[in-house]
């Protein structure tokens, strides 16, 4: 009942997951399921009936897209789901790719969410040794 | 979205958290327009009405008979203190600007503490506030967690009204999935910052969920000392509870009996309330809020006249500095481009080869050289290695019959036909696809070629060709090898290979 754009409006300026930081005009939202961390009507994760989150699969490897079934919007405990991508980059891009674009799931997100799971991936990587100094990470 | 919208069903759970079966219409206070505006004036002025006053004694800085020296005594004309004898006497009196005087206007306990509001304002605010705790866009932006929770509005069987125990109250709550936000407001318990320390305002913590009730049977005190929970009875509903700070969407858990009271006390708009003479919800300026239907609306495009598309200016790029820019102006550009890049990468290389020479060096082969010498002998390992593997299966490919030979002695003589393609195309993906063609056209020319062929070379060949026709992979390129150059095998293999996958395909 309560369109995007209502919540959106009473939401922009005050609300829990925002933050504001001198001397940057866009405010960034700490919520969970934002593909840019930007507060913003597109990417908030919060207000609309779909929505995408990428975020890093709990044993590290490979990452888990999460995304609202568009039906149970009132049943927060249902209307998530989850489905890791461990497969090598190459390829759960693509299925990531695949899932949004085949659903028209939020098709203007997914450049976002793309740029989000290589930079996970990337992250994943183990750092390139450096000269002097071994620096490894997970 | 008011007067027609439609009032989906909400399940009601027991306090196992299993949907009980029954359901409720939602009442229609959830659809009401939700003006944070509106709470937050409220809110204002009703966070003032349980005010105490505070103010400064009345006599404070005037308990004095001090009076001013006049002028002429090269002392300021402050009013100054009578007598002597102790330090007091002169010192300045009764200014705010005198150490010991009184503050400047002294604060009076007639001050105005309490506001007054509308009542169709507070009702107002009550109403936006309580649809708003059931939109769980808003409850999870004002921080509550609820991502487990089974459904919003969260309606609960009346049997929680009866708890007497708080483990009973705690338990519930766990089983709800409340728990999160309860755990929050542990983790938020901090002393406040500032002189409210010592005014006995020292501990702060966040807020949690509210329980609506509609009678208390226990409930109030079996709840009442978990951290951040409040409780309201549905017919005193408070909007400092529920909406606190001002700000929409506090996480609300209802009875079921408080849900069925909402009804009743704020009426849809069709019936007026019951328990408020006179009383409906408010009308909403705006009944869809859904812009982006609005926009796309048949209803509202169709009278709308057609759009005015203001001919924006482009940015200026110069071509001279902008590949791109420039090859929107000269197509051709590219081509001298990429041949002045050639050209310089050629002669540097012709240098560089010079001096080698009179010093006497060898230099490394540049990058492309390498590569394909790489491809070279990839493909020469793999050449060798799939022979090998056909040499070993000559009996199966014997039962096999003359047509196979017939293909077998296509594939020989275009195998030097084929030479040519493959050689020029060492690139990898071309090297599978012109022996592929190759094969194929050649095939053709094969059968000219062959038949002329066939005269003098396979006469001393054929019957051992024929022989061996099945074993073809195996034998004659190995005969055959010997006499071109490896490449021939190479296409000739390949080609065979391609021939008989592609009618395959």
């Amino acid at each position: 009942m309560m369109s995007s754009h209502l919540t959106w409006m009473i939401i922009r300026n005050n609300n829990a997951y925002l933050l504001k930081k001198r001397n940057i005009k866009k405010p960034f939202s700490t919520e969970p399921n934002n593909l840019n961390n930007l507060s913003s009507y597109r990417y908030s994760g919060l207000i609309h009936k779909k929505s995408v989150g990428v975020v890093a699969a709990p044993d590290n490897k490979g990452f888990t897209v999460v995304y609202k079934k568009s039906r149970s919007s009132y049943k927060p405990a249902k209307s998530v789901v989850k489905r890791t991508m461990k497969a090598g980059p190459r390829r759960s891009l693509y299925k990531l790719k695949r899932l949004l674009r085949a659903n028209k799931y939020r098709t203007d997100l997914t450049k976002a969410a793309l740029r989000r799971a290589s930079a996970v991936l990337k992250s994943q990587k183990p750092l390139p040794i450096k000269k002097a100094r071994a620096k490894k990470s997970d | 979205m008011s007067l027609s919208a439609a009032r989906p069903l909400i399940s009601i759970y027991n306090d196992k958290n299993e949907p009980l079966g029954t359901t409720v219409a939602l009442p229609a206070v959830f659809k009401a327009p939700i003006r944070p505006d509106i709470v937050n004036f409220v809110h204002d002025n009703m966070a003032k009405n349980h005010r105490q006053p505070y103010s400064v004694n009345k006599d404070a800085g005037h308990q004095t008979s001090a009076e001013s020296w006049g002028t002429g005594r090269a002392v300021a004309r402050i009013p100054r203190v009578r007598g002597g004898g102790t330090h007091r006497s002169g010192q300045g009196a009764f200014g705010n600007m005198c150490r010991g005087g009184r503050m400047f206007a002294p604060t009076k306990p007639w001050r105005r503490w309490h506001r007054r509001i509308n009542i169709n304002q507070k009702r107002y605010a009550l109403v936006s506030a309580i649809a708003a705790s059931g939109v769980p866009a808003l409850v999870m932006s004002k921080g509550h967690l609820i991502q487990d929770i089974p459904e919003l509005p969260l309606v609960v069987d009346d049997k929680v009204q009866e708890y007497s125990k708080t483990k009973q109250a705690v338990v519930f709550l766990r089983r709800i999935k409340a728990w999160a936000d309860i755990q929050k407001v542990y983790k938020s318990r901090r002393f406040r910052a500032g002189k409210g320390k010592m005014r006995n305002r020292r501990r702060i913590q966040r807020r949690g969920p509210l329980v609506i009730y509609g009678q208390d049977q226990g409930l109030t005190k079996a709840f009442r000392n978990i951290p951040g929970v409040d409780l309201i009875n549905v017919s005193k509903l408070n909007l400092l509870k529920l909406a606190p700070g001002g700000h929409v969407g506090r996480f609300v858990i209802w009875t079921q009996s408080a849900f069925s009271k909402l009804d009743e006390l704020f009426g849809s708009w069709r019936k007026t309330s019951k328990l408020k003479k006179g009383y409906n919800l408010p009308m909403p300026k705006m009944a869809n809020t859904d812009l982006t239907r609005l926009l796309k609306a048949e209803e509202i495009r169709s009278v709308l006249r057609a759009p005015i598309k203001q001919k924006r200016s482009v940015k200026k790029l110069n071509p001279l500095t902008n590949t791109r820019a420039m090859l929107r102006l000269n197509p051709y550009a590219a081509v001298l481009k990429r041949k002045a890049i050639l050209t310089s990468l050629q002669s540097r290389r012709k240098r560089q080869e010079l001096l080698a020479k009179k010093r006497g060096i060898t230099l490394e082969p540049t990058a492309a050289e390498a590569r394909a010498r790489k491809l070279q002998e990839q493909r020469r390992a793999a050449i060798q290695k799939a022979k090998a593997e056909k040499a070993k299966k000559p009996k199966v490919e014997k039962e096999e019959k003359p047509t196979p030979g017939k293909e077998g002695k296509k594939a020989k003589t275009p195998a030097k036909g084929d030479k040519t393609p493959v050689k020029g195309a060492k690139a990898p993906g071309k090297g599978g696809k012109a022996p592929a063609k190759g094969g194929k056209a050649a095939a053709k020319e094969a059968k000219v070629l062959g038949k002329e062929a066939k005269a003098p070379a396979k006469e001393a060949k054929a019957p051992a060709k024929e022989a061996k026709a099945p074993a073809k992979e195996a034998k004659a390129p190995a005969k055959e090898a010997k006499a071109p150059a490896k490449e021939g095998k190479a296409p000739a293999e390949e080609t065979k290979k391609v021939a008989e996958g592609s009618p395959k395909k």
